[in-house]
């Protein structure tokens, strides 16, 4: 059997408060997202004009860069040599740092089965220089593609990369579109 | 009693401060500061010890289908191997071809669908031979078309299990009118009939002979010499050669430096008056004689260019002169050949990487009329992927370029009625003229839909065949017609 309860004065006005203060807070609240996002851009790095001059990992304002190593793995040939993973001319195809082209070691290799290999990029060590994705542009298919992390981005008004950027790849876009990865979208549609 | 407390004050603090010394000295000593750091050294991948097993026993040669066997006995055209019967790349009988496309396009002959590759076909009066892989019934079959209608006339074949690994076929057959060689993506030699397609011999060069299948699979194309087949296996032998009616091993090149199997294939050239068979090996360049005194005899090796994958084959240019190209970075290398006497030797002339001049990932570049005409790689700088053409005493020196609008890839291209045909990445050919001063295009049009035409083209009686990386089609390319 339900019972009534009675709210006195002193709680009416307690709860009168606390619901005002907590509407109050949520309009607050909610105007503060709406003018961070609306009509707000952000910056990115398009790869189709990416150079890979090695800017990103030295012009950043962060230390390490916003800017990481992408794998889109749709892309990837998931080949034993790699030429994102590999220097140019190593004499084996081992884990061994000497055979290796990434100078921080952001890119670990596992095998899956002959005679294929999954590669992820480690971000915590990855400093944005583009030496991998220069080669396996230039020797793969290119699934290895630098973007700016939005998670790590402070988004300067005058991003320093930006200003020094030889291929003019940087630009302001909207923040439905944060990434403009190649290969990606197109792959994401037909699925 | 005072001094005495002063004392042993006095002694404490001697006490306290040499053990916290002790202390910071042991810290210092046994901390390592990169103790977190894991070191990057072979075997972090878990990759297990290679195994040249397959799983099951290869019976080469077991699955045999006979559709029909009556093409047009009017066609005499060949193209019995990769790049032609001459290894150049050059058509030489004498069909004129159109300058460019019909209105209407490209007059497609046939077509057929085939498994994912790149390998191409070879032709023989009026029959069409390709490798094909058959991914659902896990089988290489070689497939006999006839060139008129693109009828299948057999199929033989063996079950072999292959992975998408960037396609699964690669290699063009070799066939003399009487026997037809394959070689399959894990290093399976088969050798046929050509007309019939009765089996005749095969050969595991991986189980039978130690040779190491290569990254991607096998893209060496055979040769048969004077009915021999002629192989590079890179493991017991470097260079073998095997009777093509009785399957027995009758010369073997010694392979004392290990050499390995590349994509490259072995290439007759006849160099300071000596037949030989020209091999890029990994690990090394080689010349071995192909002459019935001392055949198999390497005759020089050299080692100054040693790229970890190869795949254009070496080009003859001239004064006893060979290029050698590879891409991944790794440049090319013009190698000069000398007698003395009885014995050669060989020279590296000019050694540079891609940005530096000509160069080629995939394709084996054209030696025409005293010049060279290549696709350039793409890490070759402001010139990528442009048609350039060399003259072989400088490679350094690219006398023209196809323009920064005229941009191919890795697609195949020959020589036909003093014309170029160059296909790019996405199934365009372009009809260019012929010229060793200036590159012109006279048509181009969209021929095949698919991605990855890049299997080397091939071209008899006026029909030029190539594909994509599942389709194959006919062009009729004659100017006549």
């Amino acid at each position: 059997m339900k019972k009534d309860k009675i709210i006195n004065r002193r709680d009416f006005i307690q709860t009168g408060i606390r619901t005002g203060i907590g509407a109050g807070l949520g309009i607050i609240g909610f105007g503060l997202i709406s003018r961070s996002v609306e009509g707000k851009t952000i910056w990115q790095l398009d790869p189709a004009k990416c150079v890979q001059c090695g800017n990103c990992a030295t012009e950043c304002v962060l230390q390490a860069s916003a800017v990481k190593c992408i794998h889109v793995t749709d892309m990837c040939g998931y080949c034993d040599l790699c030429s994102g993973f590999f220097r140019p001319g190593a004499l084996e195809l081992t884990t061994g740092a000497e055979n290796k082209l990434c100078p921080t070691g952001a890119i670990v290799r596992t095998y899956v089965e002959e005679p294929y290999f999954e590669y992820r990029i480690i971000e915590e060590l990855c400093n944005g220089c583009g030496k991998c994705v220069q080669n396996c542009g230039a020797f793969g298919n290119g699934s290895l593609q630098l973007q700016v992390r939005q998670d790590l981005c402070v988004n300067c008004n005058q991003c320093a990369i930006a200003r020094s950027c030889p291929a003019e790849a940087y630009s302001r876009v909207e923040p439905e579109t944060a990434y403009l990865l190649k290969g990606f979208e197109e792959l994401k549609i037909t699925d | 009693m005072q001094q005495s407390i002063k004392h042993i004050k006095e002694r404490y603090i001697h006490l306290t401060t040499i053990i916290i010394g002790c202390c910071i000295f042991l810290f210092w000593l046994f901390y390592n500061p990169v103790h977190n750091f894991t070191e990057a050294v072979p075997g972090l991948d878990n990759r297990p010890p290679r195994s040249s097993s397959l799983g099951s026993e290869v019976i080469i040669g077991e699955h045999f289908t006979f559709f029909g066997n009556a093409p047009d006995p009017s066609l005499t055209g060949r193209w019995p191997n990769f790049r032609g019967a001459d290894f150049d790349n050059i058509a030489k009988d004498n069909v004129e071809l159109i300058d460019s496309w019909p209105a209407t396009g490209p007059e497609i002959m046939w077509e057929k669908d085939l498994g994912e590759g790149h390998a191409g076909v070879a032709i023989y009066e009026g029959r069409v031979y390709v490798l094909d892989y058959d991914e659902r019934k896990e089988r290489d079959i070689l497939r006999c078309f006839s060139l008129v209608d693109g009828t299948e006339l057999w199929r033989r074949g063996y079950s072999v299990p292959v992975k998408r690994n960037h396609g699964m076929s690669r290699t063009i057959p070799a066939v003399d009118g009487e026997f037809v060689l394959t070689m399959g993506p894990r290093c399976h030699v088969m050798c046929c009939d050509a007309t019939s397609g009765e089996f005749l011999w095969g050969m595991d060069l991986v189980k039978d002979q130690k040779a190491e299948e290569p990254l991607w699979y096998t893209g060496q194309c055979p040769i048969i010499d004077n009915g021999v087949a002629v192989l590079a296996i890179g493991g017991n032998a470097l260079l073998m050669g095997i009777d093509c009616t009785t399957g027995e091993i009758v010369w073997q090149t010694p392979n004392p430096d290990s050499l390995r199997m590349s994509h490259s294939s072995v290439v007759p050239m006849t160099i300071a008056g000596k037949k030989m068979y020209v091999y890029n090996a990994l690990g090394g360049l080689c010349g071995v004689s192909a002459e019935e005194s001392d055949k198999g005899k390497i005759l020089w090796t050299i080692k100054d260019f040693t790229p970890n994958v190869i795949v254009p084959s070496p080009v003859y240019v001239g004064d006893n002169r060979i290029f050698v190209t590879a891409g991944y970075g790794a440049g090319s290398a013009l190698v000069q050949i000398n007698k003395s006497g009885g014995s050669f030797s060989a020279r590296t002339l000019q050694i540079y990487k891609p940005s530096e001049g000509m160069a080629s990932e995939q394709q084996t570049p054209l030696f025409k009329d005293g010049h060279v005409f290549n696709i350039q790689t793409k890490d070759a700088g402001t010139t990528r992927n442009q048609f350039v053409c060399c003259n072989p005493d400088d490679f350094r020196n690219i006398l023209w370029t196809s323009s920064t609008t005229e941009r191919f890839g890795l697609g195949p291209y020959i020589i036909a009625d003093d014309k170029f045909y160059i296909m790019n990445d996405e199934g365009e050919l372009t009809i260019a003229r012929f010229s060793t001063s200036t590159f012109e295009v006279l048509d181009k049009a969209q021929v095949i839909e698919g991605d990855d035409s890049w299997a080397p083209m091939a071209i008899a009686d006026g029909r030029l065949i190539f594909r994509d990386s599942k389709k194959m089609v006919c062009v009729d390319m004659r100017a006549n017609e």
